[in-house]
């Protein structure tokens, strides 16, 4: 035989000295138990899953067992898990690890995921799967603690960075690994040199599309499995744009790389009820966003002066507050030689009409609409100071809610969670807050705002329409009418049906398209339209232009599939 | 065959028996919930308050160990019953489980003659050892053997534990009985019987072992071919050959469960 044999040597020791000291002996039940229990613990089969039967409280989805199976089993615990976003990578991840170590191959795990997300894999990890993860605080944990999740960027600095090296890790997994797609960062860096015995990458988005970020990624799981760099440039070069194009390629990938496409799933969602709200200004509210419109003609070909006029605007349609904290900071800068940077009188003539407003029509509508509903609701609203006067504003009306704001620490963020998930009944997030949290047992979204960038969007509601999510999702669109506002509603949501979409699928779209930041395009045609007939015809082009690639970009990814 | 997980009552029973065993009064017993008193002991094992401990042994205080609550059924244990749900994946079982290993890890003990035997009985030595058997790459599987060594005659038999848990056995040693010195030393003892499970090994089919090292070939070419005309290797190809070594060599593994000497009467086995 010509594997090696390895007899516990460790035994005997204590049973020859029991021998010569008569004791002390077991109790027979008790010996009898530990056999027993030993037999229980025994995997008798290199295949199939022994997780779930551990697992008791979880009911994993047919492929997300399906995808730990395989990754076990095929592809020997090194895998980039690719699902589409929605379809519970977590848990995928959290069998495989949990096999892992009921086999007892693992032991020291290290969780690399961005630092909104690190409290909420710990908690899911222990809860979920029964593993002691923590989350990393300080330097002596790593040597302690054998399951610890921690952000990329806390690891990859000195003094972590060292002891992280000089760790045994079994088992890494990186979340969001499409983040490592540059080879040159010092995050790639970071990851290439730590050594992988077993290994998961998790990517939300999809990575068919650039060729050398597919080499960079499956590299770091794999050096050597796509060749070496030269070889690979030389064989699918730098001019096809896509992985389609080369059979071979798409194999080599999909031996190392894991995609279920939601539609593979069986899982039926629930649905997405969206209803526009469209809101009328009250006459002061209208003066003031006529009274900065007006600015518009005077300084169009000035593009920074335009973007602020614009950025007026759309405050203009969230509240007076978000307006006059705009202008206040306008006042504030200066130009090189002292001078303001803006024109004063402008401002100055803007602050008073701030001043002039006398109601927040907006804002009325959410109370109304809120005791309507008469459940948990989540408004979103693109500016800090529309959240602190929403918050006030509820309050007067007898409605209690919570801030969320990206800049809370972890702890922060789950106690608003925790505070939303009991009495109170609102949570006003702005845009970075909507990041790191399960919301699932909310079902009602109010946009406030209507942010530019349709992924935006998607993200937002992606919050709470997602796996475990039992009940529809209302979503309610504020626009106020005649304003830069309705006309993004109208002129691109809607037309693209952005709303009724199924998670995940414009980000799969807006991707292939490659188009480079899709909100500066929007910017860029409300900016520089000089006419609403302008306006409109560009914002056709790029309704068409996304339409036409969902039609037809759809079937030519399907074959990228895991088969 | 595959090993089903333990049933619930399966779980009730053993509780039960590890606490008992381990004489911790059973203070509650219900349907769905159990409340028992455990000892210093077990506390110590159990409930992680190293610090509690010394503070009463430095200060010769009154030791007072913990009621443990375990709750194996929720649906028919009430909402203010508080207590560790206890199921087949759950920290607390596993914690005692291996605390049972533990505690479990050496025995001796005599079988109880026959009524009616006739004068002093003689018992012959015998040791007896459970072995878990590892066939591990970057894969898994076990197997549990059983192995008795009677230490006069030098015979082997196997599933020695299942033959023996069907036998009257008791730890002190019973009148009218007397004991056979070993001819095999415990320490020689462990050695045959280790000689053994490695013959049995031997038997196997190690197809499993090759494919490991297969698959270990297949990655180890990859790195090879990545770092090709490259002749200063870096670190990171150290490092990752060195991965591809502890992910797929195949090893054997025998950790002995736990054993004993059993003092039995001839011609038992």
């Amino acid at each position: 035989m010509n594997v090696d044999f390895e007899f516990d040597q460790s035994w005997q020791g204590d049973f020859l000295q029991r021998i010569d000291d008569d004791g002390p002996w077991a109790n027979w039940e008790l010996y009898k138990l530990a056999y027993e229990v030993e037999k229980h613990q025994s995997i008798p089969e290199f295949e199939g899953l022994q997780a779930p039967k551990h697992l008791p409280q979880l009911t994993p989805l047919p492929h997300q067992l399906e995808v730990a199976k395989q990754v076990v089993e095929k592809m020997n615990g090194k895998a980039i898990l690719a699902d589409e976003v929605g379809l519970g990578k977590t848990i995928e991840a959290g069998l495989i690890l949990k096999e892992y170590m009921i086999r007892g191959l693992v032991k020291k795990v290290l969780i690399l995921v961005p630092a909104s997300l690190v409290s909420q894999w710990a908690s899911e990890l222990n809860q979920k799967f029964y593993i002691p993860a923590v989350q990393q605080k300080k330097s002596y944990m790593w040597e302690q603690y054998d399951v610890i999740v921690s952000s990329i960027d806390t690891a990859k600095r000195s003094p972590h960075r060292e002891i992280v090296y000089e760790q045994d890790y079994d088992l890494i997994i990186i979340d969001e690994a499409h983040k490592l797609k540059n080879n040159k960062t010092k995050n790639y860096e970071f990851v290439q040199n730590l050594k992988k015995k077993f290994c998961l990458l998790l990517t939300a988005t999809p990575i068919q599309n650039r060729i050398d970020e597919i080499f960079n990624l499956v590299s770091l799981l794999k050096p050597g499995h796509l060749g070496n760099q030269e070889n690979f440039e030389e064989s699918f070069g730098k001019k096809s744009r896509s992985i389609d194009d080369h059979e071979h390629l798409k194999e080599l990938v999909n031996k190392v790389m894991i995609r279920n496409r939601r539609d593979d799933t069986g899982i039926e969602w629930t649905k997405r009820k969206v209803e526009t709200v469209p809101i009328e200004f009250s006459e002061t509210e209208q003066e003031l966003y006529d009274a900065i419109s007006a600015y518009r003609s005077s300084f169009s070909g000035f593009a920074s002066s335009m973007f602020s006029i614009l950025t007026l605007q759309r405050e203009a349609c969230s509240s007076r507050e978000a307006v006059y904290f705009t202008l206040k900071k306008m006042l504030e800068k200066k130009n090189e030689d002292g001078s303001s940077a803006v024109p004063e009188d402008m401002v100055m003539g803007l602050m008073k009409k701030v001043e002039q407003v006398t109601q927040n029509s907006k804002a009325e509508k959410a109370v109304e609409l809120i005791k309507q509903i008469d459940d948990k609701v989540i408004i979103f609203t693109e500016y800090r100071a529309t959240q602190m006067y929403l918050q006030w504003f509820l309050q007067q009306n007898g409605i209690s809610s919570v801030p969320f704001r990206g800049g809370f620490k972890r702890g922060k963020k789950d106690w608003m969670r925790e505070l939303f998930k009991g009495k109170f009944q609102v949570l006003i997030a702005t845009e970075a807050g909507g990041e790191g949290i399960n919301l699932q047992f909310c079902n009602h979204i109010i946009n406030y705002d209507l942010p530019w960038n349709p992924m935006r969007l998607e993200q937002r509601i992606g919050r709470i329409h997602r796996l475990g999510q039992e009940k529809d999702v209302h979503i309610y669109n504020f626009a106020t009418k005649n304003t830069v506002e309705e006309h993004i509603l109208k002129l691109l949501y809607e037309k693209i049906n952005l709303f009724e979409r199924v998670i995940g699928q414009l980000d799969d779209i807006l991707t292939r398209l490659d188009l480079g930041n899709i909100e500066d395009h929007i910017q860029d045609i409300m900016l520089r339209s000089r006419s609403e007939g302008e306006m409109k015809i560009k914002m056709e082009n790029l309704t068409s232009i996304i339409s036409f690639e969902e039609q037809n970009g759809g079937e030519q990814h399907a074959a990228t599939g895991n088969s | 065959m595959v090993v089903s997980s333990m049933q619930q009552q399966e779980i009730v029973n053993f509780l039960e028996n590890y606490f008992v065993s381990n004489h911790c009064e059973i203070l509650e017993r219900h349907p769905g919930y159990m409340t028992v008193q455990l000892t210093v002991d077990l506390d110590k094992q159990l409930m992680n308050r190293p610090f509690y401990w010394t503070y009463v042994e430095k200060t010769g205080g009154t030791p007072n160990p913990m009621k443990l609550t375990l709750i194996t059924d929720r649906d028919q244990t009430p909402d203010n019953v508080k207590g560790d749900f206890i199921h087949f994946g759950a920290p607390r079982l596993h914690q005692i489980f291996e605390s049972t290993k533990k505690l479990a890890s050496y025995i001796r003990l005599y079988q109880q003659s026959p009524p009616g035997a006739q004068g002093n009985t003689p018992l012959f030595p015998w040791l007896g050892l459970n072995v878990k058997i590892s066939y591990k790459s970057d894969r898994k599987r076990d197997v549990l053997m059983s192995l008795g060594l009677q230490l006069i005659n030098g015979i082997i038999v196997e599933d020695f534990q299942e033959k023996v848990e069907k036998l009257p056995l008791t730890p002190k040693i019973p009148d009218h009985t007397y004991t056979m010195s070993p001819l095999v030393k415990p320490q020689s003892g462990i050695n045959r019987l280790q000689q053994y499970v490695r013959g049995y090994v031997e038997t196997q089919d190690h197809s499993w072992a090759d494919e490991a090292r297969q698959r270990w070939d297949e990655d180890l070419a990859l790195l090879n071919s990545f770092y090709e005309g490259i002749e200063e290797k870096p670190e990171s190809y150290e490092i990752e050959k060195e991965a591809l070594k502890e992910q797929y060599e195949p090893k054997v593994l025998v950790e002995i469960i736990n054993g004993g000497l059993f003092y039995l009467c001839q011609n038992t086995m």
